[in-house]
């Protein structure tokens, strides 16, 4: 099984996980919202598959680069 | 060999045995190099370097050039070793009717390496394109230098790299990588225009793995450290991913209808039935209320162009920026703008370089763009300013500072601060700016100025935050819109979302006589060229 990192795209704010590990989701599933830049960006899937690793939670602060979670294709 | 006849004064052959020692030669060259590599290939799906060449050119159009071409080495038994074509087949014919120079490596050829002749006969086909004023399309599929050749393959690839850098902004140039291209080697698709790579053959490094693992002693497999999502996700080299040979071809077709033979011409204009001003109602609806909740701009961009068709670059990376090519009632036109559902849209390292670089080109191939702008601002923080956020933003002003094609922004929500002229605005250069009813046109965000010029009445105030808030909505009342740059004429109009494409057909038609002598800067004081920040 191949996985797939999902990094922050920008430094932020964690605001809500709408997976959790285990969970089956499609390219494009919205995994969680990150505050920045006084948006709310969603982080979404970059391949189907299933939620094998969440490191963040609600209001943690993020880096840029830093591991949101990992999917297992 | 064809037997000698005699005569008193001499020796010769007959005319029928000269022509079948050219029909024998020729063959000989045509069926290329080892067959048991044509059968890999064969097995594998992918074309044959010859092959390649038929499915780019229309049917019978293709002349090469260069086909008896022969090493001169005589070290390590290359003296006895005759290769193919040199394992680069070269060449010119027509792409949908236009003329296109091209070369295809042949890895059955002596796995298609690099050496003195081999360079000779890439840099020759760049330079011929670049003199002729056509496009050139460089397939790669090569195992890299001949080390047999030593010196000579050294050199070779100083006439490649630095012919391929005189023809830059002169001819289009798009690379294929539908085979390895590793080493120094891959200092030559970098450095062309596009790049196209297929999914499961394509591979371009500094590098093969086996080296990274000798040398540093990193194990790696070859398609995760060179393959396409290394280029197109990662490091954002690979511009589009194709799924086969076949795929590949057919993008970089696509990709040449939008350019323009060479820098002295205009971008082909094309029919459409594509009404120039269609309105799009669906846009009135596309921009949330909130301005924290993003939407997406291709759909904004589909809704404008030209039968909704937009080709785009580099389309897995620096994502917050979408750069590409459609057309505006049947002109080729470069569209850049930002993502609001990718990192805010906002300017950062990956994607000012990606935007600039995008600029740059279309600038060269006098191909106009029009800029698509929801903007928060170019990234803060130490992250980025340690990256070294300053300089490589700069590129996007440097970029539509020295652009003298026609040059339209539509301001459809945020822009703000630095993004402002990052994105295009008239004081960097634009011909035109519309605005959106909903755009946000300001300086910074209006709670971002309310808390700087009024923080001390905010401290001081019995009710913080009920004084935070009123000066915010004053803030907000009086700056952020489109209207003040509208009265101030930084913005020529204010425009109903659906009408975007008539604004963007109407200001293209008008520009279509713009002209400004390049190498100079509006005040006509001479230079080089601008010493942007690289």
């Amino acid at each position: 099984m191949a996985q797939e990192v999902v990094e922050a795209p920008i430094p932020g704010k964690i605001l809500e996980i709408y997976v959790k590990e285990g969970d089956k989701v499609e390219e494009g599933d919205i995994i969680c919202t990150l505050e920045s830049m006084k948006m709310e960006n969603p982080i979404m899937a970059p391949v189907s598959g299933v939620i094998n690793q969440i490191n963040v939670s609600p209001d943690q602060a993020v880096k840029s680069g830093e591991t949101i979670a990992v999917i297992e294709y | 060999m064809a037997e000698w006849h005699k005569y008193p004064g001499g020796i010769y052959k007959l005319k029928q045995d000269l022509y079948q020692e050219l029909e024998e030669r020729r063959n000989k060259v045509l069926q290329m190099g080892e067959p048991r590599v044509l059968e890999e290939r064969r097995k594998a799906g992918q074309l044959l370097a010859r092959e390649r060449l038929d499915y780019l050119f229309d049917p019978g159009t293709f002349t090469e050039i260069g086909m008896h071409i022969k090493h001169r080495t005589i070290h390590f038994g290359m003296d006895k070793r005759w290769v193919p074509a040199e394992g680069v087949i070269t060449g010119f014919g027509k792409v949908n009717g236009r003329m296109v120079v091209a070369f295809s490596e042949d890895y059955s050829a002596m796995a298609g390496t690099f050496g003195e002749y081999h360079g000779k006969k890439e840099t020759y086909a760049i330079q011929f394109a670049m003199e002729k004023g056509w496009p050139i399309i460089g397939i790669n599929d090569s195992g890299g230098a001949r080390l047999q050749e030593g010196m000579d393959t050294l050199e070779a690839y100083g006439w490649l790299f630095r012919m391929q850098d005189l023809a830059s902004g002169v001819v289009p140039q798009i690379a294929l990588l539908l085979g390895p291209c590793l080493g120094g080697q891959a200092y030559h698709p970098i450095m062309q225009d596009f790049l196209i790579q297929t999914r499961d053959t394509g591979f371009m490094g500094i590098a093969g793995p086996a080296f990274a693992r000798t040398q540093i002693g990193e194990e790696i497999s070859l398609q995760e450290l060179s393959g396409w999502k290394a280029h197109a996700v990662k490091s954002g080299q690979t511009h589009v991913v194709a799924e086969d040979d076949k795929d590949a071809i057919d993008k970089a077709k696509e990709l040449l209808s939008f350019f323009p033979p060479s820098n002295r011409e205009k971008p082909p204009c094309v029919k459409t039935g594509d009404p120039p001003e269609r309105t799009a109602e669906e846009l009135n609806d596309i921009v949330p209320d909130e301005p924290f909740k993003p939407f997406d701009m291709k759909k904004v961009i589909k809704a404008v162009v030209d039968d909704g068709h937009f080709f785009e670059t580099l389309g897995l990376y620096a994502k917050n920026m979408i750069t590409g090519f459609a057309r505006f009632n049947g002109r080729p036109v470069g569209i850049v703008a930002n993502q609001p559902t990718w990192a805010a849209g906002m300017l950062d390292i990956d994607s000012s370089d990606k935007g600039a670089r995008f600029i740059r080109f279309c600038d060269l191939f006098n191909i106009p763009l029009v800029t698509l702008v929801d903007c928060p601002g170019y990234v803060i923080g130490s992250q980025a300013d340690w990256a070294g956020i300053l300089r490589h933003g700069a590129k996007m002003l440097f970029a539509w500072t020295d652009a003298t094609v026609p040059l339209i922004s539509i301001i459809v929500r945020k822009s703000y601060a630095g993004a402002h002229y990052g994105m295009l605005d008239k004081s960097i250069g634009a011909d035109f700016v519309f605005a959106w009813p909903t755009a946000r046109v300001t300086i910074v965000g209006a709670d971002t100025a309310a808390s700087v010029i009024f923080a001390r009445e905010i401290r001081e105030a019995e009710k913080p935050e009920e004084v935070k808030a009123k000066r915010i909505e004053e803030y907000s009342e009086i700056y952020e819109n489109p209207y003040v740059g509208a009265e101030r004429g930084y913005i020529d109009d204010i425009i109903m979302p659906h009408d975007t494409r008539k604004y963007v057909n109407r200001a293209l038609d008008i520009l279509e006589n713009k002209f400004v002598t390049p190498g100079t800067c509006p005040w006509k004081v001479w230079r080089k060229y601008s010493n942007i920040n690289l």
